[in-house]
């Protein structure tokens, strides 16, 4: 017996010879992507292309099981495929590069691939590679973890849902006055440690005057005493002499930013008795913690022990002069890192003085690690798990398993952790079937895509003219067309906006890997018009012979115009978003990897929604 | 080899540090002290393998008595095509050592039938994976005779299955407190809430939450096969979405079936025990369940041998709510239902 029997026995011989000749993108091969490596190769699925971006860390291999010690810091794309040699049977392509860099991943690389399988981190490359699947009509495994919950969506892009059509968790913020005045709770001091105090001391970069100025209008004080106000510009203001401390690397001086901060400050914000009304009065520092300080520290502390204040005050000043020593080395710009060990305890101590003058519980630095850093844990049991799960369910959605063919794509699993995330004590996992795309989704439901593929020759000379009229042509638009370039929201042209009709796409750059819109202006008698287009330029050379431009076989529905007036409240609603998200004054939760907290409430609403849905088809029949 | 007493050093720290922040030091402290036995390493056991010694347990012993196929090969990642022949142990043991150097491994050519009971009694727990009914009907009444925690698991390809019997176990649960306080009592047949205290959260003093202390109970694997029923633990909803997988693998793991029809009957009879009924049984299914019977399939390996290892860690460490009795995993569906048998 081979060593393909037992899969040939599972699929069958025409499957088996499908899955040899299919082409996956793997796409991140950190704690899920080591998993689905190995998977798909046991699978013996033809070729399989990794891509990651990072280098191996220590903290990663109590669960990526393909890397050791002696390969830290060393590429983790490549570095896994050399560690599955002995057991591979695939084509393997490994790539050290960030998947949203389009000159290394252009689309017509992408679309290359049967299948994309995501085993990714972060929120914003997810949503690069859903968008680039959505393009290519390539069905994409999505999957994520977090500690002992995990999911996977298998999204087929026009059928089912995709990662869009469900709102995202975004990082929590806090309002000015909580950060700088009135802190109740740990995080509220580990932000004003690291978002604000490290960066005015570190970076002399950051002027504080003109950093207050320019947020004015949008900042969320979370006050309206002017008082409190005042204090707080005041405070930022006396922060420039702390930073020229730190610049002209006067040791002698530490004394002086500790007193400010902890003993000097705290007494001006007693001053504001409104605050304390109900609230505990915060307790300024003992002066004389500060006098008696070493210059070396009397012990090596345990950094997953809680330290006592002393503790705290003799290793701030240590970490400051460390600190102080290393800035003109760097510019005059050190950034909060959690792996660099100075930065890290010097926030983890001045949030916890600050954490005990008001009264808030002091914590280890290892936990304020967790909280500043925002790691998520992470284990090899969830990931290989998910990964299982993501490889199991790519047979159906490739639709190579014959007892279990798919009559329609909402036939389709989804899954999740139920037992393991506390959600059931009889399912070990949860699996709704997928949901047809959301009609609200910006990315999969709003508008038709498609790409457009140009051949060099005939890019040079194409003016947006020739593009407009191929376009109107034959998509049968009647008349009016505006369009767009996606990337800066850049007005091209539109019915009285010509000036760049006769220039090139290059002239206007346009260049590969632009997102084009298109819009229909002009409404017909039923007041319906072609819903909007988004293709993507796509620059190559692979085009069959005699052709020089392709414009992909689209479906462009008619829909209800919208009104200019609707058009702009919802662009306004976007706009607020935006703004918030941008609001850089107070931001910190930076995500390390996506909550699944938002999915657990969708799976414990999950039997709720299937009865509404019920329900809702009883009402139709009766009808 | 690493202390296995007292504190875990700075290095050991950093390099659990993604799931300490899970479980927390004292759990990664006691799996240090902890002994796990392995029955048998094929594509299951390798997934376990790779899992419970990258989680940092103190002592792990690998026994197998077979030599690598061919066959092998196509599931289980420690192997490569120059070890077809060789002793499984010979071929795995470098690539585990490699895996975690801080873990005492110790490998065994011997086979689970050749071992005097006397042997079993140096683990503070036992998986076996791939055995026969009589090896886990014996292996159990050892574990039993010895008190020992017992996982059981196969693979039939896009199925598989889990038999957990921890005899009696104790978990501690802490949950936010909802409005309705948890009350003692049993909760399900093999459930009992036996101890509820309540904790207020130290940075935010609206949240309370409840410490809960349950008393779980496990019938051995002979007991659930002469047994199995459904009756009274299940609403007629959920009796009526009970999958076919279940009364397939009860029916595979106590009748000696030569063929599809006789394997087909048996399974309507088990049905009737379990008090499901047997039209909801589907021919596809039997028949792909039945051409598949003892494959090994990878991915279903990685969830099986995830699922066995996590509840492992958790019973050695952090002690919250352990499987309790029998999982069934369906590949087509991804549906993974754990029954009390
Ligand atoms: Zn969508």
């Amino acid at each position: 017996m081979a060593r393909q029997s037992n899969i040939v026995r599972i699929v069958g011989n025409d499957s088996y010879e499908k899955l040899r000749s299919t082409k996956c993108l793997l796409v991140g091969a950190g704690g899920i992507g080591s998993e689905l490596l190995k998977d798909l190769i046991l699978m013996e699925f033809g070729e399989i292309h990794i891509v990651d971006l990072d280098t191996i860390d220590l903290s990663n291999l109590n669960r990526q099981f393909l890397f050791r010690q002696r390969d830290i810091k060393q590429p983790k794309s490549t570095t896994a495929v050399k560690a599955v040699q002995h057991f591979n049977n695939s084509k393997l392509v490994p790539y050290q590069g960030n998947i949203m860099d389009s000159t290394q991943f252009p689309l017509h690389w992408f679309g290359q691939f049967d299948v994309i399988f995501n085993a990714l981190d972060n929120l914003a490359a997810r949503r690069y590679v859903n968008k680039m699947s959505q393009f290519l009509s390539t069905p994409l495994l999505e999957s994520g973890t977090a500690g002992f919950d995990g999911y996977i969506q298998p999204i087929i892009p026009g059928k089912t849902e995709c990662f869009d059509c469900t709102k995202k968790e975004t990082p929590k913020t806090f309002p000015v006055c909580t950060i700088r005045s009135t802190p109740s709770q740990p995080i509220h001091c580990i932000v004003w440690a690291k978002n604000f105090l490290f960066n005015q001391l570190f970076n002399a970069e950051t002027n504080p005057n003109l950093n207050e100025e320019d947020e004015e209008e949008n900042k969320d004080w979370g006050t309206t005493d002017l008082d409190e106000i005042n204090r707080i510009r005041q405070e930022t203001n006396e922060l420039q002499e702390l930073q020229n401390i730190v610049v002209s690397q006067q040791e002698n001086r530490i004394h002086e930013i500790i007193e400010k901060l902890f003993v000097h400050d705290i007494n001006k914000l007693l001053l504001i008795e409104n605050l304390w009304k109900t609230r505990t009065e915060p307790t300024p520092l003992d002066i004389t913690n500060i006098q008696n300080v070493s210059d070396e520290p009397s012990k090596k502390l345990n950094l997953s022990e809680i330290w006592t204040i002393n503790d705290q005050v003799q290793q701030l000043v240590h970490v400051t002069k460390k600190l102080m020593k290393r800035m003109p080395k760097e510019q005059n710009h050190i950034e909060f890192d959690k792996d660099d060990q100075d930065t890290l305890e010097f926030v983890a101590t001045t949030a916890n003085i600050r954490s005990h003058i008001f009264n808030i519980p002091i914590k280890s630095v290892f936990d304020i690690k967790q909280i500043a850093g925002n790691i998520i844990p992470a284990i090899a049991t969830t990931n290989a798990i998910v990964a299982g799960l993501s490889s199991l369910i790519s047979l159906r959605v490739l639709n190579l398993l014959k007892y279990a063919p798919i009559k329609s794509p909402t036939d389709l699993n989804m899954a999740f952790t139920a037992k393991a995330s506390n959600l059931s004590t009889n399912r070990y996992l949860s699996n709704p079937k997928l949901a047809p795309s959301s009609c609200n989704c910006p990315v999969c439901s709003k508008v038709v895509r498609g790409v457009v593929s140009v051949s060099s020759t005939k890019y040079a000379s194409l003016t947006l003219q020739n593009l407009v009229d191929l376009i109107k042509d034959k998509y049968e638009y009647t008349d009016e067309i505006s369009v767009l370039d996606t990337k800066n929201q850049r007005l091209l042209a539109d019915f009285d906006f010509d000036d760049l009709l006769n220039k090139t796409l290059n002239d206007i750059n346009l260049t590969d890997g632009t997102v084009i819109m298109f819009t229909d202006e002009d409404e017909d008698e039923n007041g319906l018009c072609h819903k909007p287009l988004e293709l993507y330029l796509d620059i190559t050379e692979t085009l069959p012979t005699g052709l020089d431009i392709r414009l992909p076989e689209l479906e462009i529905p008619l829909v209800k115009a919208i009104t200019s007036e609707e058009a702009t409240a919802e662009e306004e609603e976007e706009l607020s978003v935006e703004k918030n998200l941008t609001e850089e004054n107070i931001i910190v939760l930076d995500e390390e990897e996506p909550s699944t907290k938002k999915r657990k409430i969708e799976l414990e609403d999950e039997q709720a929604a299937k009865k509404t849905k019920s329900e809702v088809e009883d009402v139709i029949e009766l009808d | 080899m690493s202390s296995s007493e007292g504190k875990l050093t700075e290095d050991e720290i950093a390099l659990y540090d993604r799931q300490i922040r899970l479980w927390g030091l004292a759990a990664q402290t006691n799996m240090r002290s902890a002994k796990v036995l392995l029955i048998n390493i094929g594509s299951i056991g390798t997934e376990i393998t790779k899992n419970i010694v990258l989680s940092g347990i103190g002592h792990f012993h690998i026994m197998d008595a077979s030599k690598v196929s061919e066959e092998d090969l196509g599931s289980q990642f420690f192997l490569s095509c120059e070890d077809v022949g060789k002793y499984k142990i010979d071929a795995v043991r470098e690539r585990i050592m490699d895996l975690n150097p801080r873990v005492e491994l110790q490998f065994d050519i011997e086979s689970v039938d050749s071992i005097n009971e006397d042997f079993f009694k140096n683990f503070d727990l036992i998986i076996a994976t791939e055995l026969n009914r009589e090896q886990m009907l014996k292996i159990n009444q050892i574990t039993r005779k010895f008190n020992i925690p017992l996982y059981l698991s196969g693979s039939n390809g896009l199925f598989s299955y889990i038999f957990v019997d921890l005899i009696e176990f104790k978990s501690e649960d802490e949950k936010l407190k909802s409005i309705k306080a948890t009350e003692t009592g049993y909760i399900s047949t093999h459930r009992e809430i036996v101890h509820v205290e309540t904790r207020q959260d130290d940075e935010d003093p609206e949240k309370v939450f409840e410490k809960i202390t349950t008393r779980n109970t496990y019938k051995h694997f002979g007991e659930m096969l002469l047994s199995p029923t459904l009756e009274k633990k299940l609403t007629k909803r959920q009796l009526k979405r009970v999958s076919n997988v279940l009364p397939m693998t009860l029916t595979l793991l106590s009748q000696n079936c030569s063929n599809l029809d006789e394997f087909k009957n048996e399974t309507i009879k088990m049905c009737d025990r379990l008090t499901i009924n047997p039209k909801s049984l589907s021919g596809d299914y039997l028949e792909q369940f039945y051409n598949q019977i003892g494959l090994e399939f990878s991915p279903v390996s990685a969830i099986i041998g995830g699922a066995i290892a996590q509840d492992v860690v958790n019973i050695l460490g952090k002690r919250s709510s352990p499987l309790n009795n029998f999982i069934v995993f369906d590949g087509i569906t991804l549906d993974m239902p754990i029954f009390e048998l």
